[in-house]
């Protein structure tokens, strides 16, 4: 058995597959329906269930957020976002005020605010690292990072600090709502990271440590109204 | 991963008498049942998402064919390669063939329970090539000798700090800490080395999304998106019954999964990895691999048990079973522990190889009542007690038993005259409390337990007597 | 109402005096009521240990006995959920005996559930000074829904006093076979219950099902504990033991 003659496999298992679900026998009329059914529900992208988000969806996300130990400041414009980085990392036991950002960040006038800050990947030497998002879910304060060339994966995993820049009316209601934008913006990019929180981990006497691997602090800058 | 699940009774006594697990177990099971009752009262209506949770697994199977098949397209034209392995050594064997392939050395892996069942670690050292498990917890075990996991969502929750601190102080050659996020802390240094040096991520799927080709991994400490992201291949292992159809029926259950296992609203980190990384992209896998899995599955599918495939892995029915609570995971034997384990490891392994696990059970329900896939374990617990009952697989002397009482149940008036000859000779053993010590051939019960005595004469009699006045 | 009292093979063999309880309640709730003599077994030890054929032997008995009544009512969560819940699924491939089976189970309650939403007694003839506790037996509570009702029948009981224990709708350990095949992790759980009991700072622990009773009961006598254990209608009866 080799990489390039899986196909026996593949075969031998949807064989099997199939006796079990008693639809093996030479006339594959269920299987034609199945097969029917499937791309009906495929084509209808049935929601399930949905809780009510009571309030606005950006109070609701601020919420959810902070539940989930990120730390949420609201600004007005792109325009602050220097200063209040600098503000959050010197609140933080004087956290270094350098590291890296998206490249659609590179000319937000890091320097002047004192910071040091690179528009370029990681290869996991950078304290800080600063990102957007494609959006973001209020039902849960999650954030929806996708990879890109523009949007190195990295930057969000490997510093200890994560800052987010968040669009306000880039949030939506659910997770749902997310994967509708995902397919009305474009097809799926290699990686969709839904992050909520800094990483942590219980496995030790399920005891919450944040930082496990990825970041330990994740802080987000909710823009606009 | 070796069988022991015949020795289910003897490994449940030692953890019984085991006073660090049976403290680990206490802490666990205080954390997990009260987190997971409130985190579900966030949803409007939990029957209803459990439902439709339900009947999104049981569409996958009911048409899994289908399903496998239109992952498959989807999956390959996003550039990842679909290879299928019927057997667990079938696995072992592509991983190794991927991995040289790629001239791969150093391998991180994310927590696969597949991988568990065959060994895969063990057949990668043994080729030569170096295994880092990256799951805090998985690690810890794999330091400690490859200690097998005891729980299939905290595998290593039967350690307490102290015994982890113990295991990095002689492994890792450093002082010896006393804190959790010290020790946490530790873990973090030396894995994030190991990412960083790595030529191929192995993950496991959470599941496996036939719409888009994808790989959903769920997990609280982002090593699936680093193990996924940092090296040059990626390979996924997954059972074939993981397949849900849209992203929709992810969000559904992506609301029932983190509450039903730690009572999260949500995990940290939900990765959807579809095919090869795209151009200009600096991060992620140039070659992904999916390995879609038998290992029995199909023959499951086609059983009187197969509602189990619906398993999302959530550990909730452990966390609740009250056999799990006190005795743990490890003894089960197997890969998987408590109420599905006791369903899925007969069926994995062969049913004479773990015949205490369907019977190890009180048949209380409380799994399939948090399940949130709505598996009936009870039930399919009976179908394998069935099975064995059928087969001859029980002691000679229970099967007497149970033919004798049916027997009896179905003659009435020797059924009276026997049960009043019965309940006269058990009243003759009670002391003076109404309390038998000690029961001949029901020493299960006496060792640990008094039996309280018959009254002495039975229902019927005495409704017989009065029937008469 | 012709309701026909199914005793049950535990409480027929072990403790007839709750029998004979849940015949002073059916009555004083107004419910004209049979004891069929040939009664026995619901066939739940054989369905658990996978013994199938008298299983479906002893349900048609059971069918046959009481198909005549308007209600089976049993002084136990387990027996009356062995029929109401899981008799169809061992008829499902014979129509004729499907039917009749499912009649029955429409018609089949536990006790104290018939009490409260059936005969809607609201007086129970009971009295009880001191301070109880409650367990709810698994197979009531999650097969029969038994949670609200032997709650409300137990404050109508003058005098008595009902004190929650923590886990109150954990298992108690008894399964069936399994306290006997498993005599050693049930003997665990057991004691995990007496230890909530005990800590309830209740003089009794109230429950429904006499399988649970006989475990709990051999486990705190052999701590050296003498918390009474009490059916749920014996305390409403007033026919303590």
């Amino acid at each position: 058995m080799t990489i390039d003659d899986n196909r026996r496999s593949r075969e031998a298992l949807l064989a099997r597959v199939r006796t079990a679900l008693r639809r093996d026998g030479p006339d594959d009329a269920a299987r034609a329906a199945g097969r029917a059914a499937a791309q009906a529900y495929l084509a209808a992208h049935r929601s399930g269930p949905r809780p009510a988000l009571s309030g606005d969806i950006a109070g609701r996300f601020l919420r959810r957020a902070t539940d989930m130990s990120s730390s949420v400041e609201r600004i007005a414009t792109f325009d602050e976002a220097p200063s209040a980085v600098l503000r959050y990392l010197k609140t933080v036991d004087a956290l270094p005020a350098a590291g890296v950002c998206w490249p659609e960040f590179a000319a937000q006038g890091w320097a002047g605010a004192g910071l040091d800050v690179e528009s370029r990947p990681t290869v996991g030497h950078d304290a800080l690292g600063i990102t957007g998002c494609f959006c973001a879910i209020a039902e849960t304060g999650t954030l929806v990072l996708v990879s890109g060339a523009q949007t190195p994966t990295a930057t969000f995993l490997l510093p200890e600090t994560h800052v987010a820049i968040v669009r306000t009316d880039r949030i939506v209601p659910a997770m749902e709502d997310a994967f509708a934008l995902l397919r009305a913006e474009g097809a799926l990019p290699r990686g969709v990271s839904l992050v909520s929180g800094p990483s942590r981990t219980g496995d030790i006497e399920q005891t919450t440590v944040l930082g496990a691997h990825g970041p330990r602090r994740l802080h987000i800058l909710l823009v606009g109204q | 991963m070796q069988v022991a699940s015949m020795h289910f009774r003897e490994r449940a006594h030692d953890k019984l008498h085991d006073a660090q697990l049976q403290a680990n177990l206490r802490m666990f099971k205080d954390k997990f049942v009260p987190l997971r009752r409130d985190s579900l009262a966030e949803l409007d209506d939990f029957e209803a998402t459990r439902e439709a949770a339900r009947a999104i697994r049981q569409r996958a199977l009911d048409d899994l064919d289908v399903w496998l098949e239109i992952f498959d397209e989807n999956a390959r034209a996003r550039g990842a390669t679909v290879l299928y392995a019927q057997t667990p050594a079938e696995v072992n064997a592509l991983v190794l063939e991927i991995a040289r392939r790629h001239d791969v050395r150093k391998i991180i892996k994310s927590k696969s329970m597949v991988s568990e069942e065959s060994g895969l670690d063990h057949a990668i050292e043994a080729a030569g090539l170096t295994v880092v498990e990256t799951d805090l917890g998985e690690y810890i075990l794999q330091i400690n000798d490859y200690e097998p996991p005891s729980h299939i969502v905290g595998p290593a929750l039967h350690k307490s700090r102290d015994e982890v601190a113990e295991i990095f102080h002689v492994r890792h050659g450093t002082a010896k800490k006393t804190g959790i996020d010290e020790l946490v802390g530790e873990g973090r240094e030396v894995l994030r080395d190991h990412y960083l040096r790595a030529d191929m991520g192995i993950s496991g799927g959470n599941f496996l999304v036939a719409e888009t080709g994808s790989v959903v991994l769920v997990t609280n400490e982002g090593n699936a998106t680093l193990a996924t992201t940092l090296p040059q291949v990626h390979v996924a292992i997954s059972g074939i019954e993981k397949i849900v159809p849209t992203l929709e029926d992810v969000a559904t259950l992506m609301r029932l999964l983190p509450r039903s296992a730690t009572g999260q609203s949500i995990s940290n980190y939900v990765d959807i990895l579809t095919g090869i990384k795209g151009p200009g992209e600096f991060h992620g896998a140039e070659h992904m691999y999916f390995i879609v899995v038998d290992s029995g599955r199909s023959a499951v599918l086609g059983s009187e048990v197969s509602a189990a495939l619906r398993c999302i892995r959530c550990g909730a029915c452990m966390n609740h079973c009250p056999v799990y609570q006190n005795i743990g995971g490890h003894a089960y034997g197997w890969v998987y522990p408590g109420p599905i384990g006791s369903i899925l490891t007969p069926m994995y392994v062969g049913l004479e190889n773990a015949l205490d696990l369907p019977q190890a059970s009180t048949m209380c329900n409380q799994c399939g009542v948090v399940c949130p896939v709505k598996i009936p374990l009870p039930d399919l617990q009976r179908k394998l007690r069935e099975q064995e009952f059928e087969r001859h697989l029980r002691p000679w002397y229970e099967r007497m038993a149970l033919k004798g009482w049916g027997w009896l149940a179905r003659h009435p008036a020797l059924y009276a005259f026997a049960s009043g000859v019965g309940v006269r000779m058990l009243r003759a053993l009670s002391g003076r409390n109404g309390m038998i010590r000690r029961l001949p051939f029901a020493g299960g019960w006496t060792d640990e337990r008094d039996m309280p005595a018959p009254a002495g004469r039975t229902f019927r009699e005495l409704y017989k007597a009065r029937a008469a006045r | 109402m012709r309701v026909g009292l199914f005793v049950t093979c535990l409480v027929d063999l072990m403790r007839p005096s709750i029998g004979f309880a849940a015949l002073r309640l059916l009555e004083a709730g107004g419910a004209e009521v049979c004891v069929p003599a040939s009664q026995t077994c619901c066939g739940q030890p054989a369905y658990n240990s996978g013994d199938r054929a008298d299983t479906i032997a002893l349900a048609r008995k059971v069918v046959e006995e009481f198909e005549g009544c308007d209600y089976l009512v049993a002084p136990s969560g387990s027996c009356s959920g062995m029929i109401r819940t899981h008799y169809a699924e061992l008829f499902a491939d014979d129509p004729a005996w499907s039917a009749r089976v499912a009649a029955l189970a429409a018609k089949t309650h536990e006790l104290t559930d018939f009490l409260v939403n059936v005969l809607k007694l609201d007086r129970v003839p009971g009295r009880y000074q001191g301070t109880v506790t409650y367990h709810d037996a698994c197979a009531g509570l999650r097969e029969m829904g038994v949670k609200a009702q032997p709650r409300a029948l137990l404050a109508k009981v003058a005098g008595l006093q009902l004190t929650e224990m923590a886990d109150a709708e954990v298992c108690c350990g008894f399964g069936g076979t399994f306290a006997v095949k498993f005599g050693e992790i049930s003997s665990r759980i057991a004691d995990n219950k007496c230890q909530h009991i005990v800590t309830s700072g209740a003089g009794a622990v109230v429950l429904g099902d006499l399988g649970c009773m006989l475990n709990i009961e051999g486990r705190l006598r052999r701590r050296g504990d003498a918390t009474r254990v009490l059916h749920v209608a014996e305390v409403l009866a007033g026919e303590l033991p």
